[in-house]
């Protein structure tokens, strides 16, 4: 396994289970009032960074000191498109959310009510669904750059 | 117009030149020794740019190393 695509192995792991307690987290901050909410949910948001920060930082740090040569090295031709095409994927899905998300806006801005009888209650739903958006073209970039590692190309 | 494929003998020739590994090759084309595999197994065509420096590195000309030619 190359350089490069343990380092996708550690960025698409450490994403899905720091986002993943996130998410989780998040839903069951749905039942505290409305004013502590966003007190929570800013905390949460700054824990989980901070969490995704110091996990990344320290496995590819573990990564480049067991692997000095390749990381020296850097990327490849071959990394080089992978990387490209990976992001193709990533990008994809980041503008399908994002217009999710504007058409959530709009939707919501001309008929107010939906936001109570929606099932969907999550707190701070707009900045989520812009945050899920990004999280998940992340996840799919990584997963495509692993996939392409795996096949080859 | 029929299918074409880019085939090598990138193998065949390390073979020939002092059994040389696929690192060895790596190191001195400048690729990691995945991508040399995956240009070995047909999996990635490599750049002109690369496709040279390996023909270099056996000291023949491209079209013995690798060749363009109808899918099987």
């Amino acid at each position: 396994m190359s350089f490069k695509e343990k380092s996708a192995w550690i960025s698409l792991v450490s994403t899905v289970l720091i986002f993943g307690y996130y998410f989780i987290q998040l839903v069951d901050l749905n039942n505290l009032p409305e004013n502590d909410v966003r007190q929570a949910v800013a905390y949460l948001a700054i824990k989980t960074v901070v969490l995704i920060s110091i996990v990344e930082a320290v496995f590819h740090s573990m990564l480049a000191a067991t692997n000095r040569k390749a990381a020296e090295m850097g990327a490849d031709e071959r990394d080089k498109l992978i990387a490209l095409k990976a992001n193709n994927y990533g990008y994809s899905v980041l503008v399908i959310g994002v217009v999710f998300g504007l058409g959530h806006m709009v939707i919501v801005e001309f008929n107010p009510q939906f936001t109570s009888e929606s099932s969907l209650q999550i707190p701070m739903l707009k900045s989520h669904i812009l945050l899920f958006s990004l999280i998940i073209s992340e996840i799919v970039r990584f997963a495509g750059q692993v996939v392409l590692y795996r096949r080859g190309y | 117009m029929s299918d074409m494929s880019i085939k090598n003998r990138v193998r065949e020739h390390r073979f020939f030149s002092d059994e040389m590994t696929q690192q060895q090759l790596a190191d001195l084309v400048g690729v990691t020794r995945q991508t040399i595999m995956a240009i070995e197994k047909g999996k990635y065509s490599p750049s002109l740019e690369v496709a040279f420096k390996i023909a270099r590195v056996f000291g023949k000309p491209l079209d013995q190393v690798f060749e363009y030619v109808p899918l099987d």
